[in-house]
C-alpha cells in the first residue's frame, strides 16, 4: 500500500495553493485516494509556505512524515533548501532558480545561501534546476512559472495528459488557459532536456 | 446522484451546511476559518453574512435558530472569546433550528496570538462538541450536528484545527435537502433568560448533557478499531487520529468524533481489555483529564507534546517512550541550516511610512491586531504591545494613568486599523474620547480587512467610491463621539506625516490621525516603478530601513561598495524610499518618460 508524497515549498503570494489544488484534483481524476495540506498562516505577507500532496490506494495523513517525500517542487530556491529534510534521501527536486530575498537578507543580517543545487545534490537528492521565472516571462506572464514547474514534475507522475489539462482548465482563469497549457508543455520538455544534458 | 471531489476542510463544512438545508450563516474573518463563509457565499440558498465581529455573527445565527432556520456561525478560536457572552446564555435556551458553531483552533499559532483549546469551552457551556478528522467527516459532521442540535435542543460546536481547515481530501457530494422553519414563535419561558425562566434551564442543560453522553455510547461518530493481539489502546480524535493511522502502530484505536461529552461507559468497558490506555490529543489534556476524573488510568501528556501541532514523527517518539513497539523512523536527513523567512509588509504597503515615522519619533506604541502587527518585527520594532482586537485603546489609558502615578510624563501612541476599529474599537474610542492625557491614536484606514484576504470593511466604499456598498466615515464617527482633534493624512507624504505626528505628540488630550492610503495588495495599486541611480547612491541604507521587499543592497559592476537596488518587477511605485533618500538617488521610471510623479 504505497503512497507517493509531493512536497511543495515557496513564499507567500507565489500561488502555492493553486499548485496543491491542481495536483490533488489530477490524482483524484486518475482514480487515487488523495490528501493535501497547505500551511498558509500569514502567508500572504511574504512568509514561508509549504504544502503537500499525497496519493495512493489509501492516504491517511495530509502531512508528509519527515524523510518520506518522493518529489519536491521548490517555487523559490531557498525554500527548497529549507524543506530538503522532508524528502527521501534519493528524492527528486524541481528547483526554480527564482530567489526571493527574506527580510533578514534584505536588512543584511543573513546571507542568501549560494550554490543551493550543490547543497541539495550533496545530500543525494536529484536536482532539476529550472529557470521557471525567466521562461514564464518569455511566455508572457511570470505567474506561469508554477505551471511550468508542474509540467516538469508531470513527467514523473502516472497521470494522463487529459487529466492534467482538465485540472488546469478548472483552476486557471479561462483566458489564460492556452498560455498555461503552453507553459505546462514547456515544463515537460525542460525536464527531458535537463536529463539529456546531465 | 453523487460526485466525488477534492475539498478543503473549510469548503467541506460549507458544503455540509448547504446540503443540510442551512439558511443563515455568519462569521467574522479570521484564519484558519475564513474560507468557510467565503465558500458559503457561493451558495445562493444560504444567507451568508460577514459581521463586524464574532459576537454579532453569533447573535445573527442565534436569531436564525430561534426563528427555526438552520444556522451556522464560524470563527477562529479567539473570536469565540468575543462571542462567548451571548453563547453562554444562549446555551441555556432550547435551540429551535439547528445551530452549529464552527471554531478553528490554531495549535502552533501559525496565524494567531494564542493557542487556546476550544474543547474546554464545550464543558463550560454544557454543549456537544464534534471533532472531524478528514474533509469528508467535516462535511458529514455538519449534518450530524444540525440533527443533534434539533433533537437535543443544544448548540453544537464543531472544532477544527488549522491543518484540517486547509488540508484537502476526497469528499462525496450530495444534493441539498431543503429545510424551512416555521418562523419565530413567541414563548416567554423558552426565550427569556432571566429568573425564573433561566433557573429551570440549569436542570435542562444537565439533563441534556446526560442524554448526549448516552448518545455517544452508541453513536457511529465514535469508532472502535481493535487490533488483534494489541495490549495498548489509544483514545484519540481529529487529525491526530490520521497521523496515528499513518504510523500503522500495533495499537487498538478508539476514535472519538463526539468528544464532549465522553461516552464513559463504553470507554471503560473497552479500556478493561487493555494493559495500557493512552490518550492522544493536541493542546490541552481535555479527554485525558475527563477520563482520569472518571477513574480510568490513562496517560497522554506524559508522552505527547502539550503545545503545537502534533506530527506523526512526534507521535512515534511518544509511543516509543510509552513502551509501544513502533517501527523506527526511516532515516531522514537533518534539516539544512537556512536563514529564517519572517513575514514582511508588501511592496507599497501604506503602513510602511507610518512605521518609519514612528521609529524616528521613538515613542511607546500600543499596538493592535492586523497586518500592522508586523510592526513588532525587525527592522521596525515600533509596535511595543500586541494583545487582542481593539485592546490598544483601553490599554493606552491604563499606561497613561500608571505613568502619571509614577510621575512619568511622555506622549503615548496607539495604532488601530479600520477592520479592528469597527470590530471592537468603537467603544474603546468612546471611552477614550474624554481623556486629558497626551495620547495619539493613528487609525490605519487601508479600507479592507487585509490580513485575512481583503474582506470589505465599512470604509471600503469610500475608497472604491461605490455607493452601492454600505459604508461609514471614521472621521464622522469619531466627531460624533465629541473628539475634536482629528486629522486625515496621506501617509505617502512622509515629511508631512512626520510633522503631523510630531505636533500631535506635543498636545495633551486625545489626538487622532487617520492615515487614508488603501491596501496596495488588495486594491492592486501599481504605479511606475522606482530605481536607484548608482552614480548618486552613497550606500547609506536609509531606503533599506523602510524595509520594502524589492529593496536590497547590491554590488553594482565597477563599484567599490554595495549600493541599494530596487527590483523593478516588484516595486509598485509608492515613492516612500525615494522620499527618505538623503541624496535623491531614487527616481521614478516615469520621470524617464517625462511624466510628473505624484505620490
Amino acid at each position: 500500500m504505497s503512497v507517493t508524497s509531493i512536497m511543495i515549498a515557496g513564499v507567500g503570494g507565489q500561488g502555492l495553493v493553486l499548485l496543491t489544488r491542481v495536483l490533488a484534483q489530477v490524482a483524484l481524476a486518475a482514480g487515487y485516494d488523495v490528501k493535501s495540506g497547505d500551511v498558509v498562516g500569514l502567508a500572504q505577507r511574504g512568509g514561508m509556505v509549504w504544502g503537500s500532496v499525497r496519493y495512493g490506494e489509501k492516504v491517511h495523513s495530509p502531512l508528509i512524515p519527515r524523510g518520506q517525500g518522493d518529489f519536491m517542487i521548490a517555487m523559490e530556491a531557498l525554500e527548497g533548501l529549507r524543506f530538503a529534510h522532508m524528502l527521501k534521501p534519493s528524492a527528486k527536486v524541481f528547483l526554480s532558480k527564482y530567489r526571493i530575498l527574506p527580510n533578514r537578507v534584505l536588512i543584511e543580517k543573513d546571507e542568501y545561501p549560494a550554490n543551493i543545487p550543490l547543497l541539495l545534490g550533496e545530500r543525494g537528492l536529484v536536482v532539476v534546476e529550472i529557470d521557471a521565472e525567466q521562461m514564464a516571462v518569455d511566455l508572457g506572464n511570470r505567474r506561469l512559472s508554477n505551471t511550468l514547474l508542474l509540467g516538469a514534475l508531470s513527467v514523473e507522475l502516472p497521470f494522463s495528459k487529459d487529466h492534467w489539462e482538465d485540472a488546469l482548465r478548472e483552476n486557471v482563469p479561462p483566458k489564460t488557459l492556452d498560455l498555461n497549457l503552453l507553459a505546462f508543455a514547456a515544463g515537460r520538455n525542460t525536464e527531458a532536456q535537463t536529463c539529456a544534458t546531465t | 446522484m453523487s460526485q466525488r471531489v477534492v475539498l478543503t476542510g473549510n469548503q467541506a463544512i460549507a458544503r455540509g451546511f448547504w446540503e443540510g438545508g442551512g439558511s443563515v450563516a455568519a462569521s467574522y474573518p479570521g484564519s484558519p476559518t475564513v474560507e468557510i463563509l467565503e465558500t458559503l457565499k457561493e451558495y445562493k440558498e444560504v444567507y451568508s453574512h460577514w459581521a463586524l465581529n464574532e459576537k454579532i455573527a453569533l447573535e445573527i445565527a442565534i436569531g436564525g435558530s430561534l426563528a427555526g432556520g438552520r444556522s451556522l456561525v464560524s470563527m477562529k478560536h479567539v473570536g469565540l472569546n468575543i462571542a462567548l457572552d451571548p453563547f453562554m446564555t444562549f446555551t441555556q435556551i432550547k435551540t429551535n433550528g439547528g445551530f452549529v458553531l464552527v471554531v478553528g483552533d490554531d495549535p502552533g499559532l501559525s496565524s494567531s496570538q494564542n493557542e487556546q483549546d476550544t474543547r474546554a469551552l464545550a464543558r463550560f457551556a454544557k454543549v456537544a462538541l464534534l471533532e472531524p478528522s478528514t474533509a469528508q467527516e467535516a462535511k458529514d459532521f455538519v449534518a450530524a450536528a444540525l440533527h443533534m442540535s434539533e433533537e437535543y435542543h443544544t448548540p453544537v460546536i464543531i472544532r477544527l484545527t488549522s491543518n484540517l481547515c486547509h488540508s484537502r481530501g476526497v469528499v462525496e457530494l450530495h444534493e441539498r435537502i431543503e429545510s424551512t422553519g416555521q418562523g419565530f414563535v413567541k414563548d416567554q419561558a423558552r426565550y427569556n433568560m432571566l429568573p425564573p425562566y433561566a433557573n429551570a434551564q440549569q436542570h435542562f442543560m444537565r439533563e441534556r448533557l446526560l442524554r448526549l453522553a448516552e448518545l455517544g455510547e452508541t453513536s457511529p461518530l465514535n469508532r472502535y478499531e481493535p487490533r488483534e493481539g494489541s495490549a495498548c489502546l489509544v483514545i484519540t480524535s481529529a487529525l491526530p487520529y490520521c497521523y496515528l493511522k499513518e504510523l500503522n502502530a500495533p495499537v487498538s484505536i478508539m476514535k472519538l468524533g463526539l468528544s464532549y461529552p465522553l461516552p464513559l461507559s463504553r470507554l471503560k468497558a473497552i479500556a478493561a481489555n487493555y494493559r495500557q490506555v493512552l490518550v492522544l490529543e493536541e493542546l490541552m489534556p481535555h479527554m485525558e483529564s475527563e477520563l482520569q476524573a472518571a477513574g480510568l488510568g490513562v496517560y497522554g501528556k506524559e508522552y505527547f507534546p502539550f503545545t503545537g501541532e502534533l506530527t506523526s514523527d512526534e507521535i512515534r517518539i511518544g509511543l516509543a517512550r510509552a513502551g509501544v513497539p513502533v517501527e523506527a523512523s526511516p532515516s531522514a536527513l537533518d534539516p539544512i541550516s537556512t536563514p529564517l523567512r519572517t513575514p514582511i509588509l508588501c511592496a507599497g504597503c501604506p503602513h510602511r511610512p507610518v512605521f518609519d515615522v514612528l521609529r524616528e519619533a521613538k515613542v511607546d506604541v500600543i499596538g493592535d491586531i492586523g497586518c500592522y502587527s508586523l510592526g513588532i518585527l525587525e527592522p521596525f520594532e515600533v509596535l511595543n504591545t500586541v494583545i487582542s482586537m481593539g485592546a490598544s485603546l483601553g490599554m493606552i489609558q491604563g499606561v497613561a494613568k500608571a505613568h502619571r502615578h509614577a510621575g512619568i510624563s511622555r506622549p503615548l501612541v496607539a495604532t488601530i486599523g479600520d477592520g479592528t476599529f469597527f470590530h471592537s474599537g468603537l467603544s474603546g474610542f468612546a471611552d477614550l474620547a474624554k481623556t486629558t492625557e497626551n495620547i495619539t491614536v493613528i487609525v490605519l484606514d487601508n479600507h479592507t480587512t487585509a490580513m485575512t484576504g481583503g474582506q470589505d470593511t465599512l470604509t471600503t466604499r469610500s475608497y472604491l467610491k461605490d455607493d452601492s456598498r454600505y459604508g461609514m466615515s471614521i472621521m464622522e464617527v469619531l466627531k460624533s463621539f465629541g473628539i475634536k482633534d482629528i486629522q486625515e493624512i496621506d501617509q505617502f507624504h512622509v515629511v508631512k506625516t512626520k510633522r503631523v505626528l510630531a505636533e500631535a505628540l506635543e498636545r495633551d488630550g486625545l489626538s487622532v490621525i487617520i492615515a487614508t492610503r488603501p491596501c496596495a495588495l488588495n486594491f492592486k495599486v501599481k504605479n511606475p516603478h522606482f530605481f536607484v541611480d548608482p552614480k548618486v547612491c552613497i550606500g547609506c541604507r536609509r531606503c533599506v530601513k523602510v524595509n520594502c521587499p524589492p529593496i536590497s543592497m547590491l554590488m553594482y559592476e565597477g563599484q567599490q561598495k554595495k549600493q541599494s537596488f530596487i527590483d523593478p518587477a516588484h516595486c509598485v511605485g509608492c515613492s516612500v524610499c525615494s522620499q527618505v533618500c538623503p541624496v535623491k538617488a531614487i527616481k521614478s521610471s516615469a520621470t524617464l518618460k517625462g511624466q510628473e510623479v505624484q505620490p
